[in-house]
């Protein structure tokens, strides 16, 4: 899945435009897949592929802006770009606040929509991985036992073994079992890793909060 | 000479004298017999006298039975004369009855030399001397009557009946002139005839003892002709009094015509203008009486005129002319002038006229010119402030070509770079920006066309091609105010002859109003926009909205100036495009839509073919 070649996704009415810019992109070897309307975009986009939207504000029938919030209610971590003839601020306040990745005017410069285009691209990466990340840990959280869980929760919280041993009334050489147990559930080598690893996937800061 | 020889001598005269002025009116005017037989009476009734006063003054039996006989000879012609005379001139009278008498008097005139010695007196005996009144002697005859003498009598009956029906139809016929006729020359006819032949009958059969005396009753007869005679004559010269009067008003009627008037005749000449005539084309009138009428017309229309003339002379009848064009008259300075020309046939017995009554309409047409350019400023002014509406939209579509442009050449760009550059994409690229550019230009020119100011253009062409290219220019603006437009363009309808960029105004109009009108409401609001041809085969177009609609009492006010339903604009949309409308020969109205919104229409008429 992460091998897959990200895909480019244009939406504009406008058939010239949207050769235009199909070409331009395949000139820097990316893989673009152009619609007409949003509605034919909805119905054929890959929501699984690797990919970014370049979506055209003005639009009729839906419009940019009522895709962007389709796709938000899809909870779609499609980033979008989008591309305006006439960006009125209010449109464009808008489509920001709702998590847009850029905002460009047409005719729009080749290094800008590229360069957004990457930087949306990247930024879908980086949003894949740290989700899939953050699954990893959940489900090694969740092969936790009960008293492995208690023991992470005072490393995370700083204490040494013999501290452990002593809040959970159990002898320091059980605290060390439970350590390696964990540590090996977790994937990780050294304590640091595991305090980092912990406090992404939210543990720790919860009882002591 | 005794008072009855000189009484004859002097109606004799009178007669000859009447009959040779007769003869010369008759030689003026050859078509009225009724002159000619007039001489011909007075110089019968002359010779007849002579006659009478020589048997009055004959010595001897034998010379007044002689000279009666060929006294028969003019009496004969004064008897036909008169039948022809009442014939021609009454133009009534049966005519068996005028060939009836004709033919018994020319009997009795042969009867006269065979048979007697006349044809009263199979012989005269003697001679008998009667003293008259005054103690004048005059000669009598005394004879054996000629039986045939019925001849002559039978004859003068069928004289009498005829000119008493003669004149009994003229008089029911009425009319002054025709009563009178019919009473004195009828009258004095039928009492004379009836008189001179009585008396002559009595005479002859001894009953009566007197010289036989016919001229009187002649005579009377002959005033009475002459009479009647001369009253046509004073009558002609009455109407010619009148004429001439009549003319002269004629003339100084026509002269006196605030417009040019021409008389022209079939064949094109002209014979009568008038001073206005000489200073519309500028031709002293000497040079346009006898002259083709064809001068006053520029040189490019002669031929057809020439053409067109002959036409109207085969059937004319008053109108105007050439109301489907503008006519122009040719000065002679060679400059033309725009005229109105109405056309009104006068038939004379000298063959067809025409009055040709010409007006110049420089002035109107200067006034027509300046009413049109300011209409057409006010149109171009209204257009801008439009145009200026719509900008937003203008600038969009043509952002979009450019947007594709950019593309297209930043893509050439990059695919040049490469190693080895991808030279294979460059036909399609380089084509397709062409084809953009093209696009973009079309927006740009349509845009300049809008706002170029320039006076009405008549030009055929197809509404729909102004609304597909309208929904064009609108498009962006109707995205962002939300309206969904459907089209339903009629097919085949005919081309509208016109203003396009007028027009395509007038539709810019109708659809901005219609957005106006469904701000704020539904996001369902839609134009509908239709063309199609009307029943009269003309073309319509409207737009209907889904707005609030027009309240019914303003749907004739909102063409009025500063009338306005907006928070912006002065309301002068709509009256501008009424006022362009109505330049076009068409009509601008507003409707309510029955379920909900109004729709404008502009009815055009269809360009003839």
């Amino acid at each position: 899945m992460q091998d897959q070649p990200p895909t480019v996704y244009l939406v504009d009415d406008d058939p010239d435009i949207l050769k235009a810019i199909d070409r331009l992109l395949q000139s820097i070897g990316l893989r673009v897949v152009t619609f007409l309307s949003p509605q034919q975009f909805l119905e054929d986009y890959d929501r699984n592929a690797p990919a970014c939207l370049v979506l055209d504000l003005e639009l009729p029938g839906l419009s940019g802006l009522e895709l962007q919030r389709t796709l938000e209610q899809e909870a779609s971590a499609l980033p979008i770009i989008f591309l305006t003839g006439r960006g009125s601020i209010a449109s464009s306040v808008q489509a920001m606040k709702h998590g847009a990745a850029d905002f460009l005017t047409k005719p729009v410069d080749d290094t800008d929509l590229i360069a957004a285009i990457r930087d949306a691209l990247a930024r879908g990466q980086a949003q894949r991985i740290s989700r899939s990340e953050r699954e990893r840990v959940a489900k090694s959280l969740s092969s936790l036992t009960d008293r492995e869980r208690q023991v992470l929760e005072q490393i995370v919280a700083g204490r040494l073994n013999k501290q452990i041993a002593g809040a959970l009334g159990t002898s320091e050489k059980t605290i060390k079992f439970h350590r390696g147990n964990l540590m090996r559930k977790m994937g990780v080598r050294v304590v640091a890793d595991l305090v980092k690893l912990a406090e992404r996937a939210g543990v720790g800061s919860g009882p002591r909060a | 000479m005794s008072w009855v020889e000189i009484t004859w001598i002097v109606m004799s005269a009178a007669c000859l004298t009447l009959g040779v002025i007769h003869l010369f009116v008759w030689f003026k005017q050859r078509s009225h017999y009724a002159h000619l037989l007039f001489f011909a009476l007075a110089v019968s009734a002359t010779a007849f006298g002579a006659c009478e006063l020589v048997m009055m003054r004959s010595q001897s039996h034998a010379a007044y039975a002689a000279t009666l006989r060929w006294a028969h000879v003019p009496l004969a012609m004064v008897v036909l004369s008169m039948i022809w005379f009442v014939h021609f001139y009454f133009g009534a009278g049966r005519l068996w009855l005028a060939y009836a008498a004709t033919g018994f008097r020319l009997l009795a005139l042969g009867l006269n030399f065979v048979t007697g010695a006349n044809i009263n007196f199979r012989e005269v005996t003697a001679m008998d001397q009667m003293l008259l009144w005054g103690g004048a002697v005059v000669s009598g005859p005394v004879g054996v009557v000629n039986p045939w003498a019925i001849v002559p009598q039978i004859g003068n009956v069928l004289l009498v009946v005829f000119v008493l029906d003669a004149a009994v139809t003229l008089w029911r016929r009425g009319g002054p002139v025709a009563r009178r006729r019919a009473a004195v020359v009828g009258g004095s006819l039928v009492v004379c005839i009836t008189a001179a032949a009585g008396f002559a009958a009595l005479t002859t059969l001894g009953i009566v003892h007197a010289p036989t005396i016919m001229l009187p009753g002649v005579f009377i007869v002959v005033l009475a002709m002459a009479y009647e005679l001369g009253w046509d004559m004073i009558a002609a010269g009455q109407l010619a009094t009148q004429l001439r009067a009549s003319e002269q008003r004629f003339r100084a009627v026509v002269e006196a015509a605030p417009s040019a008037i021409l008389l022209v005749d079939d064949r094109g000449t002209i014979a009568l203008a008038n001073a206005q005539a000489e200073y519309v084309f500028g031709y002293p009138r000497a040079e346009l009486v006898s002259q083709p009428v064809e001068r006053l017309i520029p040189e490019r229309f002669r031929v057809p005129h020439v053409r067109l003339r002959d036409t109207y002379s085969r059937e004319p009848q008053t109108r105007a002319m050439g109301t489907e064009r503008e006519l122009f008259a040719c000065r002679k300075d060679g400059s033309e002038v725009p005229v109105e020309v109405a056309l009104s046939p006068m038939p004379t017995q000298e063959g067809g006229f025409v009055l040709v009554s010409v007006v110049d309409i420089t002035e109107r047409r200067d006034l027509e010119r300046a009413t049109a350019r300011q209409r057409d400023e006010l149109a171009h002014l209204s257009r801008v402030a439009m145009l200026g509406e719509l900008s937003g939209s203008l600038a969009h579509e043509l952002n979009q070509p450019l947007t594709a442009i950019l593309s297209n050449a930043q893509a050439a760009q990059r695919f040049l770079a490469q190693s080895p550059p991808r030279l294979d994409k460059l036909t399609e690229i380089l084509s397709d920006i062409v084809k953009s550019d093209h696009r973009a230009g079309a927006v740009i020119q349509r845009i300049r066309s809008l706002l170029r100011k320039e006076s009405a253009q008549r030009n055929p062409f197809d509404i729909n091609d102004v609304v597909e290219e309208t929904l064009h220019l609108m498009r962006s603006d109707l995205l962002n105010r939300h309206v969904v437009v459907r089209a339903d363009l009629g097919e085949g309808l005919p081309a509208v002859s016109g203003d396009r960029n007028q027009l395509q105004q007038v539709l810019l109009n109708f659809m901005m109003n219609g957005c106006d009108a469904m701000d704020g409401r539904d996001m369902d609001g839609g134009l509908l926009v239709r063309t199609r041809t009307t029943a009269d085969g003309n073309v319509e177009f409207s737009v209907a909205d889904r707005g609030t609609g027009i309240p019914s009492a303003d749907l004739e006010r909102i063409f009025q100036p500063f009338v306005t339903t907006k928070s912006h604009g002065m309301g002068l949309g709509l009256t501008i495009c009424r006022s362009i409308v109505e330049a076009h020969g068409g009509r601008l109205w507003a409707t309510n839509n029955s379920d909900g919104g109004a729709t404008l229409h502009c009815e055009l008429p269809a360009q003839r073919t």
